[in-house]
C-alpha cells in the first residue's frame, strides 16, 4: 500500500482511526514516534533492549488502536505509558545500567565523542543523578523521566500512566526532591 | 542551590544518547507490519450477515419473486428503505443500475462459492471492512451491530436485504460483495460496506476464499 502524503500531515488520532480499515496506517505512527521513543528507552534500559521494547509497544498498542480515545490528538502518551509498563517488567536491566554507569561513567549507548568533550564535569553532575534514579521508586522513577527525558507535560503524563495529575505533581516533588538532595551531597562532597 | 537545577541537570543526563536511526528501527518496524497481517483466522462480517440470513430464515414466509426481472428486484418502501430480493448471482452491474435509479450509488459483485474479493478494495467508513480482528463472534456482533454499514445494508431474509439510504452519507458508496453459499436454502451470503465518502472502490481481484 502507498501512503499518502495527506496521511503523513495528519494527527495521530486521526491515524489510528484510519489504522482500523487500513493496518499499514500504523507503520507511519511508528515512523513519527519510534525514533524518540527509542531514544527515550534507551536511555533507562540500553540499547540491547530498546528495540525490543519498542516493537512491543507499538504491537500492543496496534491491538488497542481500537480502544484509543480519539479526543487526544498526540498518541504519545499512550506510547510512553505503554512503554512504561514494558520498562517496569525489566527493573534489573535498569537498576543494572545504573550500576554500570556509576563504576564506568559511561553509558552504552552515548556517542563516544560528545561526551568528551565536557566529560569531567558531566560526570561530576550524572554519576549523583545515576544514584539517585536507583534510589528512586519505581512509580516515582516513571514519573520523573516521562517528565524529564520524555518532555511530557503533567497532564501528559497522568494520562500515560493513568494516574490523577495530584498524583503525578506529588510523585514529580517526591522524586526531585531527591535528586536535588543528590546533587547537593556532591557538591558538598559527601 | 536553584530548585530547578537538578531538573536541568537530568534533562541533559545521557542527552548524547541519540535518536534511533531507521536502520536500528527496522527490526522493530519489520516486527510492528508483520503484526499488523493477521495470521489467525478471522471471523469475518460476511459470515455473521450469513448467520443472519439464516436466522431470519427461520421466520420468513415463502419468498415472492420480483417480476421485473428473474435474477433481482427492488422495490422502495414507503419509510424510503429499498428491498433488494436477489434470486440469483447474476449480472451485477444491471443491479448497480436499478439502485442507481432509486438513489443509491452501489458496487456489486457476484461471487461463487469459495470466492472473495482481496481487501482491501476500498477505505470504509467504520470498523467493519478491513478492521481490527475482533475476538470471536460476540465481539464481532457488537461491531456490527454498531456500525451504519450494517444500518445501511441489513439481510432481512435468505433472498432479501434492506437498503436504508438515511444512513448513506453524499458521496458514499454501497459495496455489496454476494457470495454463492452453494446451499438453495440459504442460496448466498453478503458483505455489505459503505466506502468513504468520494473514494474509490477498486474492482473486487478474486481470491480462494473457503470462509
Amino acid at each position: 500500500m502507498t501512503i499518502s502524503r495527506e496521511v503523513i500531515e495528519v494527527d495521530d488520532a486521526t491515524l489510528i482511526e484510519r489504522s482500523l480499515n487500513e493496518p499499514e496506517i500504523f507503520a507511519v505512527l511508528f515512523d513519527r514516534h519510534a525514533p524518540l521513543l527509542h531514544r527515550y528507552v534507551t536511555r533507562r534500559l540500553g540499547p540491547s533492549e530498546a528495540e525490543d521494547v519498542v516493537a512491543d509497544t507499538f504491537l500492543a498498542a496496534f491491538q488497542r488502536r481500537g480502544d484509543y480515545d480519539r479526543g487526544r490528538s498526540d498518541a504519545r502518551p499512550w506510547l510512553y505509558g505503554i512503554a512504561s509498563n514494558l520498562i517496569g517488567k525489566r527493573r534489573r536491566t535498569e537498576t543494572n545500567l545504573y550500576r554500570a554507569y556509576i563504576r564506568s561513567g559511561v553509558h552504552p549507548a552515548e556517542i563516544p565523542g560528545r561526551q568528551l568533550e565536557d566529560g569531567v564535569n558531566t560526570l561530576a553532575v550524572n554519576r549523583p543523578l545515576a544514584r539517585a534514579l536507583l534510589g528512586l521508586a519505581r512509580a516515582d522513577r516513571d514519573v520523573l523521566l516521562l517528565v524529564a527525558w520524555a518532555e511530557l507535560s503533567y497532564q501528559e503524563v497522568a494520562d500515560a500512566l493513568a494516574i490523577p495529575p495530584g498524583t503525578v505533581a506529588s510523585r514529580l516533588n517526591r522524586a526531585r526532591l531527591q535528586i536535588r538532595q543528590a546533587l547537593s551531597q556532591e557538591e558538598r562532597g559527601e | 542551590m536553584d530548585s530547578l537545577k537538578g531538573m536541568d541537570s537530568l534533562k541533559t543526563m545521557w542527552a548524547a544518547v541519540p535518536p534511533a536511526t531507521p536502520q536500528e528501527l527496522a527490526g522493530a518496524r519489520r516486527r510492528l507490519l508483520d503484526g499488523t497481517r493477521p495470521r489467525r483466522r478471522l471471523v469475518t462480517v460476511p459470515r455473521l450477515l450469513a448467520a443472519a440470513g439464516a436466522a431470519a430464515a427461520v421466520a420468513v414466509a415463502p419468498l415472492v419473486i420480483g417480476n421485473d426481472t428473474p435474477a433481482y428486484a427492488v422495490a422502495k418502501g414507503s419509510d424510503g428503505t429499498l428491498t433488494v430480493t436477489v434470486n440469483e448471482l447474476r449480472d451485477p452491474d444491471g443491479l448497480e443500475a436499478k439502485l442507481s435509479a432509486s438513489g443509491v450509488k452501489s458496487d456489486v459483485t457476484f461471487l461463487t462459492a469459495g470466492q472473495g474479493c482481496a481487501a482491501p478494495r476500498f477505505a470504509g467508513v467504520d470498523a467493519t471492512y478491513g478492521g481490527s480482528p475482533v475476538a470471536g463472534s460476540e465481539g464481532l456482533r457488537e461491531l456490527v451491530n454498531g456500525s451504519r454499514s450494517s444500518k445501511a445494508a441489513q439481510v432481512t431474509s435468505v433472498r432479501t436485504i434492506r437498503i436504508s439510504p438515511e444512513y448513506i452519507k453524499p458521496g458514499e458508496t454501497l459495496v455489496l460483495e454476494f457470495r454463492d453459499n452453494g446451499n438453495a436454502q440459504i442460496p448466498w451470503r453478503l458483505g455489505g460496506w459503505l466506502a468513504q465518502a468520494d473514494t474509490p472502490v477498486q474492482p473486487c481481484t478474486i481470491v480462494e476464499d473457503a470462509g
